[in-house]
């Protein structure tokens, strides 16, 4: 899902082990990935000809969902991934929406085999473009209810959802944007703003902030910066061909009559505008996945900013420091003085632990001295004052009695 | 260098020069201890006024002396919220490593955004006027990074809302 990748590397990599296995293994893999995606792969040695492949994967939205499962273009789509190497098994496994077999004895060996596999790993992507495409091409009449466009809803990730608008001539696609924290919503306001241009919605709304946007309070108004910077790039000649983007911090208009909760970001209402040409051939395939993986373009942006604010401030740091070193009195010859105090402590130290040493022995005496013997054994007492006592310690920094 | 950032630097280092004249000073009312007075405040015979210094109202500087310690606290020029962001980033940063500077304050004194305390003892230890020179090259080095962040912030957005608005073409 938020991966800028198509192909699941796990997943890839459990099918090439599959296919260059020497002798047929078995596997019998479960997969989760974004936590809502899940994977189950099995081959097993008895039957070492196929692989089977089942995919559980949230769909963008629940209008579309039909009593059997996927659509029949996204089936379609999914046949044309490779059709010599895959096929669909129905019923799907129980649990999941699809199940494919997957004939590796059919892979050419050589390179073209790890671009087959790597677009057989992209399955979960290709369901998932096939939906938006399926939506961007049909111009339904139910998504029209008195004259009003009615949005849909599409949940790409649980947490951020967007709309998709069909107007006469142009498709909306509208990306309300939250962040969890605040220093992340300016990072990320100071981008929108660049693909824009459109400096009059961000006046208009900068006006109405306060009073219509609840969730944003007065400090979010920063968030302009990014509008500026990503309207400003998309205004500009060079990027005539490009969907016209706007962003602004309150709802657009199209979105009137969505649910109050859906409504409140703290990071405002990121649009495009896309036309027929946008979305023909080639170019429709490229738009949806833009499209479907904007919210992931824009945290990893955030995210890498607020990496590289980090290195910088690490890298001054280190200059601010040497700075203040340099105040330091040692360079002028001060150094002797510092050592005489280092001198000093080390013999503080080293009396403190001849005492400590002193004060065990006479510990250690004492328990001998308090030792009775019943049997008085003759000459002992010589023998314990001259071999059993301890020796006195005399302390360099103590003093002599005068007699 | 503008010319009221300069005049402002200038007042500052004057005001500084003036007011780091410590002396070794122990407590006057607790035995054997030797703490910087400006913090504890216990004796006002041993505080002096405190000066402030403004260029303008979002950038000042706060200095406050007594016998034997200075605070200083300074307020950083925050012109819109990115800036307002960036500062406290980088100035909580420094606040949190205030051991590799000696003379840095790990809270700043309320209503400003870093403060300094430099004791007799670090005027011992360090040359007065190359610890002025600290203070005063600390304030120009803030204000510069702040609007090299910014600018390179603003700069990586461009790039990437150009390499995101390419897929399209």
């Amino acid at each position: 899902m938020a991966s800028f990748e198509r192909a699941s590397p796990a997943l890839k990599e459990i099918l090439l082990r599959i296919y260059s296995a020497e002798k047929p293994i078995e596997v019998d893999h479960q997969l989760y990935e974004f936590g809502s995606v899940e994977y189950h792969i099995k081959s097993s040695a008895s039957d070492p000809q196929f692989t089977y492949l089942s995919i559980s994967t949230p769909l963008l939205t629940q209008e579309v969902l039909l009593s059997y499962g996927l659509s029949p273009y996204t089936m379609q789509m999914v046949r044309e991934i490779s059709a010599d190497v895959l096929e669909i098994v129905e019923p799907a496994k129980e649990g999941y929406q699809l199940t494919l077999r997957l004939d590796f004895s059919r892979i050419p060996r050589g390179i073209d085999s790890m671009k087959v596999i790597t677009e057989v790993s992209s399955v979960q992507a290709v369901i998932l473009s096939s939906q938006l495409k399926e939506m961007l091409q049909n111009v339904n009449s139910w998504d029209t209810s008195q004259g009003m466009y009615k949005p849909i809803k599409l949940v790409y990730h649980p947490r951020e959802p967007f709309y998709v608008i069909r107007q006469p001539q142009k498709i909306i696609a509208v990306f309300p944007m939250r962040f969890k924290e605040y220093s992340d919503v300016i990072i990320a306001t100071s981008f929108f703003q660049v693909s824009g241009g459109e400096y009059k919605l961000s006046v208009i709304s900068n006006i109405k902030l306060n009073s219509y946007c609840c969730s944003c309070n007065k400090r979010d108004s920063a968030y302009y910066l990014f509008g500026q910077e990503l309207m400003d790039v998309g205004s500009s000649e060079k990027w005539a061909k490009v969907p016209p983007c706007s962003w602004s911090p309150i709802p657009p208009p199209e979105l009137r009559g969505e649910p109050f909760e859906e409504l409140s970001t703290n990071g405002g209402f990121v649009s495009f505008e896309i036309s027929s040409r946008h979305i023909e051939g080639k170019r429709l395939d490229k738009t949806v996945w833009s499209l479907l993986n904007f919210y992931a373009y824009v945290k990893h942006h955030v995210k890498c900013t607020r990496g590289f604010i980090q290195r910088r401030m690490r890298k001054r740091l280190e200059s601010l420091v040497e700075v203040l070193q340099n105040s330091s009195l040692e360079e002028d010859g001060h150094i002797k003085k510092v050592k005489g105090w280092r001198y000093m402590k080390k013999l503080v130290t080293l009396s403190s632990k001849s005492k400590i040493l002193k004060r065990r022995c006479g510990d250690f005496t004492r328990k001998i001295k308090r030792i009775r013997f019943r049997i008085k054994i003759h000459g002992f007492g010589r023998f314990r004052r001259r071999w059993l006592t301890m020796p006195k310690f005399s302390s360099p920094i103590g003093y002599t009695k005068l007699e | 260098m503008a010319s009221t950032l300069r005049l402002y630097l200038t007042c500052i280092r004057n005001t500084l020069e003036a007011a780091m004249c410590l002396q070794n000073f122990p407590c006057q009312e607790v035995e054997r201890h030797n703490k910087p007075e400006v913090e504890l405040k216990t004796s006002p015979e041993l505080l002096l006024n405190p000066v402030l210094i403004c260029r303008n109202e979002a950038e000042k500087c706060l200095i406050e002396t007594s016998i034997n310690s200075l605070r200083i606290s300074l307020k950083v020029k925050q012109a819109d919220e990115l800036e307002n962001i960036l500062t406290k980033k980088f100035l909580r940063f420094l606040s949190m490593r205030a051991e590799a500077f000696q003379v840095l304050r790990r809270k700043p004194v309320q209503g400003y955004d870093i403060s300094f305390l430099i004791t007799n003892y670090h005027c011992e230890e360090m040359q007065k006027q190359k610890l002025i020179d600290f203070i005063v090259q600390f304030m120009e080095d803030i204000d510069k990074e702040i609007s090299e962040l910014k600018m390179s912030v603003n700069t990586r957005g461009r790039l990437v809302a150009t390499e995101f608005l390419k897929q399209f073409i």
